[in-house]
């Protein structure tokens, strides 16, 4: 699951210039590890519903990758 | 008073206090007739220098591209012109504060998103720009967060109220999250006024921020599931949701998302979409047609009550899609995208998204093989971030409706 989140995060990253990153951390805070803003996180929401058929942000807003993964594992 | 502290930008890393504005004021010798600047004192300044000689002057989004520009007839010449003033010689803050309200008939040129695809030009007179302002002893000591774009109405309101009651203003335009709530604490900032989408990237809020005592929603779609996670985090806060628009500012304030009209003479629904009275308009040449008496804003409303009338918007009329407060006009992407030598065919289209309100997308039909991360890149000279597309799917068909026109949800 968390590679499937890296391959995602990467694209988001990639289409906005930033190189991918090698590994994703549970402890990784999404605005300010990654560098994502509030148009980066509405892209992340879709490509990951798209993926896994879940929106993240849904009833509460997510800070870090085990937020997201918190959120995968319980639906 | 020239002590007090005018502007705190993060993004400088810079202070600025009213001593050093009136100074900077005075200083100078010729002023701009465009502003499109990175910085934002630099751009408070060309706005104060402006009206104080009662030079008009025309604001423009500082990531303009030179396609953007040039749809406009601009180059990038002429943003550099501007004319010789005399010395403003200002003594005071409250001689400044003065000074600017006597000029009510100062015209500024703001962009909107027109309906056409090509952007909207609409002229304000200063007095239509304070037509909100609140100045008394009350506000003397507000501080306010500045959260919108300066070259956008609702930040240039939150200037002039802040200006005009002599307050400071603590940047946190594009500014990280983190660095937001530090801000709030670290100037014991009072007001904040900013989208839904400025409130929903603070989540989640664990501490508390006693300082703020109001906080105003406007932009988009009021958040009524925002409402209660921000009251917890800021107890000492009134919430206001406002809607306003570029032709017209601040028209209708409540708290929450129905709004009711206390005076018919300047607002009306008909046929469900709200009205304003032609005396509360800037100027622009699609909506002030003499003989019109009220413009149509385009927002769609459902009436919840109807004596006293009471409402909540529904949607746009128009195909106008809202992101994050931005309002971006899916023809003039699609424009863009076409532009494409391998492009045949674009779709773009707003989807509901829970951190932006609407995330733009776009459905294409390609001659060739080509990439989203190309597509965007090749979009980026082109377009103001907010306008690319950030899900491009390549598809084999686009549906059309009946009359040929692309369809649109």
């Amino acid at each position: 699951m968390l590679h499937m989140l890296l391959e995602i995060v990467n694209i988001v990253r990639e289409n906005k210039n930033q190189p991918p990153l090698p590994e994703l951390k549970p402890e990784f805070d999404l605005r300010t590890d990654l560098g994502f803003d509030s148009l980066d996180l509405a892209e992340l929401t879709v490509r990951v519903e798209k993926e896994f058929g879940i929106d993240i942000f849904a009833d509460s807003f997510v800070l870090t990758v085990s937020d997201i993964l918190a959120k995968l594992r319980n639906d | 008073m020239t002590d007090k502290l005018f502007l705190y930008d993060y993004k400088t890393d810079k202070s600025y206090f009213y001593g050093q504005l009136l100074a900077d004021l005075n200083s100078i010798k010729e002023v701009s007739e465009y502003n499109c600047n990175h910085d934002l004192y630099a751009t408070f300044l060309n706005l104060i220098s402006g009206i104080l000689p009662n030079q008009d002057l025309v604001l423009l989004d500082s990531d303009i591209s030179e396609q953007e520009l040039q749809n406009l007839n601009l180059s990038k010449t002429d943003l550099l012109s501007s004319k010789a003033v005399s010395e403003m010689n200002i003594g005071s803050v409250n001689e400044l504060t003065e000074k600017l309200k006597e000029h009510s008939n100062w015209q500024l040129t703001l962009f909107t998103s027109g309906t056409t695809g090509i952007p909207k030009k609409v002229v304000h007179k200063l007095s239509s720009l304070i037509r909100a302002v609140r100045i008394s002893e009350r506000h003397s000591e507000d501080i306010w967060g500045f959260a919108y774009n300066p070259t956008h109405i609702a930040g240039l309101q939150v200037f002039f109220q802040a200006l005009l009651n002599g307050n400071t203003i603590v940047n946190l335009f594009e500014a990280g999250r983190e660095d937001i709530l530090q801000l709030i604490n670290k100037y014991r900032i009072t007001n904040i006024s900013a989208t839904p989408t400025f409130y929903r990237m603070l989540l989640p809020l664990a501490d508390s921020y006693p300082s703020v005592h109001k906080l105003t929603s406007g932009g988009e779609k009021f958040d009524a599931g925002l409402t209660e996670t921000l009251l917890k985090a800021f107890p000492n806060a009134r919430l206001r949701n406002v809607y306003a628009s570029t032709e017209a500012g601040t028209i209708l304030e409540s708290k929450d998302d129905t709004f009711s009209i206390s005076d018919q003479t300047l607002c009306k629904i008909v046929d469900a979409e709200l009205f304003i009275h032609k005396s509360l308009l800037g100027e622009g040449k699609e909506f002030t047609i003499e003989e019109e008496e009220w413009y149509a804003t385009g927002d769609l409303v459902e009436v919840v009550e109807h004596d006293p009338l009471r409402f909540r918007f529904l949607q746009r009329k128009n195909e106008m899609i809202n992101v994050g407060g931005y309002k971006v006009n899916p023809y003039e992407v699609e424009q863009a995208l076409e532009s494409h030598p391998l492009i045949r065919q674009a779709y773009v289209y707003g989807k509901a998204n829970p951190v932006l309100g609407n995330i733009l997308m776009a459905d294409i039909i390609t001659d060739d093989t080509t990439s989203e991360r190309e597509l965007r890149e090749y979009l980026n000279p082109l377009l103001q971030p907010y306008k690319i597309p950030r899900i491009i799917s390549f598809v084999k068909s686009i549906e059309l409706t009946r009359t040929g026109k692309l369809k649109r949800c």
